[in-house]
């Protein structure tokens, strides 16, 4: 066998597996731990557009997450529109705001990026919370949205079990993926790159900088809010911390940095590696050592910073081409 | 063919006027150096020419056009390129990646893009080192690197900003050798340079700044002997003899 049918047999082994496991495994509360599982790969992957490709550090995904989530569960629960709707237009309204935010910060470097973008999303979350109405919205300020879960189905992307959840985000988690292999092997990811590491001679050399990053952030922003939506349909319940919370927005940042930004495998990686941490912590020692899987969160990080610092992948992707080239090359 | 004309170029930082007053032309296909001291605002007025920074005053005019305050990405598509005095590879990426960045400014396909890339580095020989990150070559090779990335986006007019700084005499006859087929590939060259023979053997004509002034003009032959060119270098007190 070649090294390409040999990726391609790999590729397909994982899907059968991941599309298989709801079969295996019945208990609710693993695959639980599991549709959260996809969504922060789905979310890091979604923000390593920009995090990652363009090299800059943004620490307010909440927000797009957040408005994500409040549309769908406005309109649907005030006007009884389908949350699938809910969740294009949230999308697009995230990625306005988006362009929004990166026209005046994308000029910013390093340190005061990170903190312009905290800002923005801390004060999207202290606005949400004091807000009652929103002219004829009402989205009920700290007290958060419930959905109640009645006329279930596909069509209100509502369901009793959670293996619906599970296809549904492992779907939206591959297609999100592809699309990051596409940009990234694209003339955009490219620029992005080029950008993000040197922005003079990337302009010397035709790059817009500037209008990369943000259609970079326009994508990156859009996606996100594809997840709140989800996210709102799966827990039935959002309020201000939970979908707006600078906590989400810096466990992205985690999985990312772990995991390893700018690569396509990193952000799955790092879930895969801090999901299971962040849910056993709180399972078994939610109620003596709460907030634990945070200064796990931490060790790991300054660990990973200081010996592998382009992330968990680096390591584990030169194993699986060595893995790769020695069975290729293994007689028949 | 005028390919670039500067007239009266004027660029403020705060009190300092870092070009004062400069005029110059390039004709299509010749190599036109600019030597002057440190500080003389060669670089300033690279960076005026490629959009770098807009003029304060004056007027650039690219094949005719007037070109102040367009941004350099603009310029780029237009045909002009330049390197940069203090290089700046994708230092984490491939030297294919690199030239790949700028081949894309004339494709959006990867397949043209990496096809033109690859024909860059060999005509530069850097063939064999192309999967080599940028980070880790050598001074003469990342100067090359420069080049190399300025060439895949199809340039007319290229700026050359002290690309044989730091190399070993033999390092800079070989950049020597380079930019003359970069001419005979038709490609006009402005470069800055402070290697003297470098840039005497390479130049149809130098143009000499002191102060951001133009203070002489003409072949190497005739700059090399003009006393304020001399005075400039080596000081007031130097007596011409």
């Amino acid at each position: 066998m070649t090294g390409k049918n040999l990726e391609k047999a790999f590729l397909a082994l994982v899907l059968m597996v991941v599309f298989g496991l709801p079969l295996i495994l019945r208990s609710p509360t693993y695959l639980h731990i599991l549709v959260l599982l996809y969504l922060y790969a789905y979310l890091t992957t979604s923000w390593n557009l920009v995090g990652g490709f363009a090299g800059v550090l943004p620490l307010g995904h909440a927000a797009f997450f957040g408005i994500g989530a409040y549309t769908s569960t406005v309109l649907y629960v005030q006007y009884g529109v389908s949350p699938w709707f809910g969740m294009v237009l949230g999308g697009v309204i995230a990625s306005i705001t988006g362009i929004m935010i990166g026209l005046p910060t994308f000029k910013m470097r390093g340190a005061y990026f990170a903190l312009a973008t905290i800002a923005f999303g801390e004060g999207m979350r202290v606005m949400v919370e004091n807000i009652d109405h929103l002219g004829p919205l009402n989205i009920n300020g700290p007290r958060g949205l419930q959905i109640p879960p009645l006329n279930v189905g596909l069509a209100n992307l509502m369901f009793i079990n959670k293996e619906p959840y599970y296809y549904i985000i492992l779907v939206m988690l591959i297609a999100v993926l592809a699309l990051t292999y596409v940009i990234s092997r694209s003339r955009l990811g490219y620029y992005l790159n080029a950008g993000g590491e040197e922005p003079e001679a990337a302009m010397s050399l035709g790059v817009n900088v500037a209008r990369c990053k943000l259609m970079a952030m326009a994508m990156s922003s859009f996606l996100t809010a594809l997840a709140g939506s989800f996210y709102a349909q799966f827990s039935l319940f959002i309020h201000p911390k939970s979908v707006i919370s600078l906590d989400l927005s810096f466990e992205i940042a985690f999985i990312a940095l772990i995991g390893g930004r700018g690569s396509i495998v990193g952000p799955v990686l790092g879930a895969l590696l801090l999901r299971p941490v962040s849910d056993f912590s709180r399972i078994y020692f939610g109620a003596t050592l709460p907030g634990l899987h945070l200064i796990i969160f931490g060790t790991v990080l300054i660990l990973v910073m200081i010996y592998l610092p382009r992330g968990l992948q680096q390591p584990l992707t030169r194993a699986y081409q060595r893995i790769l080239n020695r069975l290729a090359q293994s007689p028949r | 063919m005028r390919i670039l004309e500067v007239r009266n170029l004027v660029k403020v930082f705060g009190g300092l006027r870092a070009v004062d007053g400069l005029d110059l032309t390039i004709d299509e296909g010749q190599i036109l150096g600019l030597i002057g001291p440190n500080g003389a605002g060669k670089s300033t007025a690279f960076n005026c020419i490629a959009g770098v920074y807009p003029p304060t005053a004056g007027e650039v005019c690219f094949y005719g056009e007037k070109t102040n305050g367009q941004k350099p990405w603009d310029l780029c598509s237009k045909g002009l390129a330049r390197t940069f005095q203090i290089v700046k590879p994708f230092a984490s990426k491939s030297l294919l990646y690199n030239v790949m960045v700028g081949a894309f400014s004339k494709t959006r396909k990867r397949g043209k893009a990496e096809e033109k890339a690859l024909e860059v580095l060999t005509s530069l020989h850097l063939y064999a080192k192309k999967d080599m990150k940028a980070a880790n070559l050598t001074i003469a090779d990342r100067k090359r690197l420069e080049i190399a990335r300025a060439l895949a986006t199809e340039p007319k007019l290229l700026l050359l900003d002290e690309v044989m700084a730091g190399l070993r005499p033999t390092e800079v006859d070989e950049m020597v050798a380079i930019i003359r087929t970069l001419r005979d590939r038709g490609i006009t060259v402005f470069l800055i340079e402070h290697i003297m023979r470098a840039i005497m053997a390479l130049s149809d004509r130098i143009v000499v700044i002191h102060y951001g002034r133009k203070i002489s003009e003409g072949t190497p032959k005739e700059v090399a002997s003009d006393e304020r060119v001399i005075k400039a270098y080596l000081g007031e007190d130097y007596g011409v003899s």
